[in-house]
């Protein structure tokens, strides 16, 4: 707790910390912002395009919720590299907790990530295609779910990249291979039909976390079906399993930090 | 009241060989429980306190601990052993624009190191336009600081760091940058601190900036603490100790001292101690040594220099074929020159004590013995090669 109290003393810093994060990576771009928006909305039409080459059906919206939500982890993943690596002069020369470079990326994300999904909404409404009810209500503990879950992954990615100079390299496969293991292109439907998965094999995909996030989110904005029970479950309990490890582990090497970098 | 007080501090660090970053490293080492690391103490038995209010100026060499000990006193790092207990804000004055982000402007720079080291945001709106002034950035501080020249960023840097009225402000080296104007102007904002009653801790190689700026003076070498005292006094030792240049040569005394080498006499055939010495007479160097434990396989050796810098010679006791099992306590080695034919002037011997891979050096003296060589042929060069002409 008194982690969390240093945490709220500095929230001045980490308010600064998350700002430049935004400015900097908008730095001299013309549409600045817009990229946050155009980016994953351009992934999306690629996939779309792609998609309809293949056999199965893609409802473009569902594709473009699966797609903000998986690049909010990513770019979660990515800056999580360098938030803490990246900063040696700072790490060396003053005090502050540590924990505020990671979790400054990840505020900074969710905020795009928050910008993004309102546009998401905005076109579901003007598409018709918007969940109104009960469902849509769920939405914020979907995003929260996921926030923790990416600030445990941040922690660990943070820290070990401190370490090891291979973490960057390793994360960026890992996340290719994680890509397909979600349904960010393509509907859970295709894969909980019958027949084209065993019962058990399906059972063991939907540990991943992101497949009950990734559901939740197309149910919850665009009435898609409920996530299963053992997809929900996952990502209700390795979500935050993930941010207590990562906390652990993090906490653990901060003192460290000044001396490896 | 004591501000600052440092209890037995030793740092630690494990040296980082070339590799050790990766994971497959990381795994085979595990897997072999191989020890990659070598340990490294930067800081060994720190002891010292400073009064409130006082000014303490830290010297030495390159290598010495000086920034290690200020990283532990501003929290970043943490003491490998004993205690350290700091009463008060402490701010550090971040070397060259540490802490700046290259492609935000100046303005938005202040912010961002401004918070980092604590202030906050209505604290830098107030004191903005001062800090500002105070950098001498008013036409740039809308310009991205990557544009800035070193100095622009020092006295950014400066202008911050000296605005957070901390208690107790550590400067690393920071007034070597910058014009005379603005060394004037940071002279002058520490002695305003002082007079505010701050504690104020500098490091820095401008031995005249320190002896005038500071109470007291504290000579680090080989992180190990020589002398705290009276400025000038310490000033002087650090002088005599001779971490300067001599011509192009580097006069220093470095190592772990697990085994120090206690002394170095030259004397002739008959005992007798010398300081210079003709080149056809015998030489004898008597290196006296001292070791709390038992080292095996130590290797002594030795090298004599001209003060410009040209190796004359140089060898050790596994080179020599003097193989040294062990030693223990106090003896001493002699090294014996039937003759010395070099020619005439001065020469500086260097002694060292280390292991036979030569990874740890217990004790090196580089160039700090000097000896002057008479010798009857005026040729030019280094040896007196003894050579005659002769009609054909």
């Amino acid at each position: 707790m008194s982690l969390w109290r240093e945490v709220v003393t500095k929230r001045g810093l980490l308010g600064t910390l998350v700002s430049r994060n935004l400015k900097i990576r908008y730095q001299g771009s013309a549409i600045g912002f817009l990229w946050t928006l155009l980016n994953p909305l351009f992934m999306a039409l690629i996939y779309w395009i792609f998609i309809r080459f293949m056999k199965f059906a893609m409802d473009p919206f569902s594709l473009l919720a699966g797609v903000l939500s998986w690049q909010f982890l990513t770019m979660c993943c990515g800056d999580a590299v360098n938030s803490v690596a990246g900063h040696p002069n700072l790490v060396k020369k003053v005090y502050f907790p540590r924990i505020i470079l990671p979790l400054s990326t990840v505020l900074a994300n969710l905020l795009n990530f928050l910008l993004s999904l309102l546009v998401l909404i905005a076109l579901a409404i003007i598409a018709g295609r918007l969940a109104w009810g009960e469902a849509l209500a769920a939405l914020p503990a979907v995003v929260l779910l996921q926030t923790i879950f990416c600030l445990g992954l941040t922690l660990i990615i943070s820290c070990s990249s401190v370490y090891f100079r291979d973490t960057e390299h390793i994360i960026q496969v890992l996340l290719m291979a994680w890509f397909f293991m979600s349904p960010v292109v393509y509907p859970m439907e295709l894969l909980s039909r019958g027949g084209v998965m065993p019962a058990w094999l399906l059972g063991v995909y939907s540990l991943n976390p992101m497949v009950g996030l990734i559901t939740s989110y197309r149910a919850s904005i665009l009435h898609g079906p409920a996530p299963e029970w053992i997809a929900a479950a996952a990502s209700l309990l390795l979500a935050p399993l993930a941010l207590v490890a990562g906390l652990r582990v993090f906490m653990r090497h901060e003192p460290d930090f000044a001396d490896e970098l | 009241m004591k501000s600052i007080e440092v209890n037995g501090v030793g740092k630690k660090f494990y040296l980082k060989h070339a590799g050790r970053h990766t994971l497959k490293a990381a795994a085979l080492g595990l897997i072999l429980r191989k020890k990659t690391r070598e340990e490294f103490w930067a800081l060994r038995d720190i002891n010292f306190q400073v009064e409130a209010g006082r000014t303490l100026g830290i010297i030495g060499a390159n290598g010495a601990g000086k920034s290690t000990l200020l990283g532990i006193l501003a929290r970043t790092m943490r003491p490998s052993s004993g205690t350290v207990m700091v009463r008060g804000r402490v701010s550090s004055l971040l070397e060259l624009g540490a802490g700046f982000h290259p492609d935000l402007t100046g303005a938005e720079n202040i912010y961002l190191n401004g918070s980092i080291l604590g202030l906050s945001r209505s604290e830098i709106n107030k004191k903005f336009d001062y800090m500002v002034r105070f950098a001498e950035l008013e036409q740039f501080i809308d310009t991205p600081v990557k544009h800035y020249s070193s100095g622009m960023y020092v006295r950014l840097g400066f202008a911050v760091a000296t605005e957070v009225n901390p208690d107790i402000l550590l400067i690393d080296e920071v007034m070597a940058v910058g014009d005379e104007g603005f060394k004037k102007k940071c002279l002058d904002r520490i002695a305003q601190f002082r007079a505010e009653g701050k504690t104020l801790l500098i490091v820095s190689h401008d031995l005249d900036t320190i002896t005038r700026v500071s109470d007291e003076v504290l000579l680090l070498d080989a992180g190990r603490i020589v002398n705290v005292g009276e400025p000038g006094q310490v000033v002087d030792q650090y002088k005599s100790l001779g971490f300067f240049k001599e011509g192009a040569l580097v006069i220093r005394e470095w190592g772990t001292r697990e085994a120090v080498i206690s002394s170095v006499r030259f004397c002739n055939v008959t005992g007798e101690t010398l300081e210079r010495i003709s080149s056809n007479e015998q030489l004898i160097a008597e290196i006296k040594y001292r070791t709390e434990k038992k080292i095996s396989d130590p290797v002594f050796g030795f090298a004599i220099a001209k003060s410009d810098g040209t190796l004359c010679v140089g060898s050790n006791t596994v080179i020599d074929n003097c193989p040294i099992p062990s030693i223990e306590g106090e003896g001493a080695v002699r090294l014996r020159f039937p003759a010395l034919p070099l020619l005439q002037g001065k020469y500086f011997f260097s002694f060292s004590l280390h292991t036979r891979d030569q990874k740890t050096n217990y004790h090196r003296l580089d160039n700090r013995f000097s000896l002057w060589v008479d010798c009857p042929r005026k040729a030019e060069g280094v040896v007196n090669l003894g050579c005659v002409w002769e009609r054909a």
